[in-house]
């Protein structure tokens, strides 16, 4: 038996939307817990350090540092935004390149994932200063 | 504790990838029926059916619990579909337990089943796991569990000095552990080298680090003893269950390479068995990956606090003295979803009870641990089991 089954799904993001309307502009909108200062990227409705409903939004500089890396046929890493509380996952961009930090970039094509461009390879390495 | 809730029979199909033609509706028949048989009862004598399946994408077939009780010959049982991702088998049997514990039904039957390898090509099964995670970030930069994984495991090895070595290790006893499992999928003789050239997927882990996708079907009935056959009042039973979720974002956690949430799971089940880890005599383990075996041994608390030098000593080898995953677990065994955390229970519950049809444990364990989780370990269950 065969049959081929194409869905086309338009998912409204709610409470969120300020987050994907940022990243689709390649900027880093992040949450703050208006209780514990707690600050959240990707951003969060509900504060995950202490339960707190009332959240802000908290716009950071899109720098980030990585912390793990792993290759295959794709490359991502697990990050840490400058400004943000949290760890991200990201996918690589220029991932040939060996620097340790990068700058979060507009998602490729209409899907609203993490994307970081490593820094140039001459650039890049400056431990963090 | 659990008191009496007893595992009154169970059967499982080959895990493998099917190219004979049949389906899962026919792997689900085969497993029900001779979960009947082994427990000495009739379709008639069950009153809740129990479905796992993770995705409607897989089966092709929303409402899975009414198609299966109709195919399976149930009409008129209660019937209901769990899933929790990875764990959804094992979920589906806590559903089973409390079912029984609480007196709803006198006999329950828990069905597995997923066909996670023949009906959809492995691009396309790998896309639907990347919305095991959160589907609007994790899912929507188009990461895949393994590379997850791989950043989970690069903390973890970080924290811990554990090996890539260490890895290979693994997956080469849990595939030697599946040659003695007729129902394997992937019964290997393998060595360390074998793994460590394999190609890569997604650094550090390499293709034989990693679980098949499998099809397949597991069942077991589940019932309290004044409601079961002669045969089946003298098997293995629950002490207790549990199940803990930590967050769906690998980032958000305090430490990304600690399984922290099966940490959870796992002390409330020791606390409700009125057990301690040292009291465990065999465990199967939820090892989609080389190395989350030891990421999940070392969240369960089992072996030592030093977790590699408890791997690299033999503790957890099949004539260890805490032997783990002698199914072959799901690097060996295979992993058709739904079925996997049945299967997991149902191998547990032989062993104690001296019929499994693998690789028997060398000593005769009185608790047996069951670990599955779903997501990266984001969706946790532990159930411990013990002898008749």
């Amino acid at each position: 038996m065969k049959h081929r089954l194409t869905l086309d799904y338009s998912v409204p993001v709610g409470d969120l939307a300020p987050y994907f309307d940022a990243l689709a502009e390649g900027k880093a909108l992040a949450s703050e817990c208006s209780g514990c200062g707690f600050v959240a990227f990707p951003a969060r409705n509900l504060c995950g350090a202490c339960g707190c409903r009332d959240m802000k939004w908290r716009q950071l500089e899109g720098s980030a540092r990585l912390l793990f890396r792993s290759d295959g046929n794709s490359s991502f890493a697990l990050v840490k935004f400058d400004g943000a509380d949290t760890k991200s996952t990201v996918g690589l961009i220029h991932p040939e390149r060996t620097t340790q930090t990068g700058e979060l970039a507009a998602p490729l094509g209409d899907a609203p994932g993490l994307w970081l461009a490593l820094a140039d390879d001459n650039e890049g390495n400056d431990d963090g200063k | 504790m659990i008191s009496d809730v007893l595992i009154a029979g169970g059967a499982m199909t080959p895990f493998n990838r099917r190219k004979d033609g049949s389906s899962f509706r026919d792997w689900a028949r085969a497993a029900v029926f001779k979960a009947l048989e082994d427990a000495g009862l009739e379709a008639a004598d069950i009153d809740t059916l129990i479905v796992a399946s993770e995705s409607d994408f897989f089966t092709l077939q929303l409402n899975p619990a009414a198609l299966l009780a109709d195919e399976c010959g149930m009409i008129g049982v209660a019937a209901k579909r769990v899933e929790g991702g990875g764990a959804s088998g094992h979920v589906a049997v806590h559903a089973g337990v409390a079912e029984v514990a609480s007196g709803m039904s006198r006999r329950v039957m828990v069905l597995g089943v997923e066909p996670s390898a023949s009906h959809l090509k492995g691009v396309d099964v790998g896309a639907l796991y990347g919305l095991s995670f959160d589907a609007w970030t994790d899912g929507m930069t188009g990461i895949d569990s393994t590379s997850l994984y791989a950043l989970s495991a690069q903390a973890f090895m970080a924290r811990t000095g554990a090996t890539t070595n260490d890895f290979a290790a693994i997956a080469v006893a849990n595939r030697a552990h599946a040659r003695a499992n007729p129902n394997a999928h992937l019964p290997l003789d393998i060595s360390l080298q074998d793994v460590e050239t394999s190609p890569v997927v997604a650094s550090p882990y390499r293709r034989l680090d990693c679980s098949p996708l499998s099809d397949g079907a597991a069942a077991i009935i589940l019932g309290r003893k004044q409601d079961l056959p002669s045969t089946a009042r003298c098997r293995a039973r629950f002490r207790a269950v549990s199940n803990s979720v930590d967050t769906v974002r690998l980032g958000e956690r305090r430490d990304p390479g600690c399984f922290h949430g099966k940490h959870v799971a796992a002390q409330r089940a020791y606390t409700a068995a009125e057990l301690s880890p040292v009291d465990i005599g065999l465990a199967e383990v939820y090892d989609s990956y080389s190395g989350a075996q030891l990421q999940a041994l070392e969240a369960l608390g089992l072996g030592s606090d030093e977790i590699i030098n408890a791997a690299r000593d033999g503790v957890f080898a099949a004539d260890g003295a805490l032997p783990v995953n002698l199914s072959g677990g799901l690097l060996g065994q295979g992993a058709p979803v739904g079925a996997t955390g049945v299967a997991q229970v149902l191998t547990a519950a032989l062993q104690l009870e001296g019929r499994y049809f693998g690789l028997q444990a060398g000593h005769a364990p009185r608790f047996a641990l069951v670990d599955t989780h779903g997501g990266i370990a984001t969706l946790n269950a532990v159930s411990i089991l013990e002898a008749p």
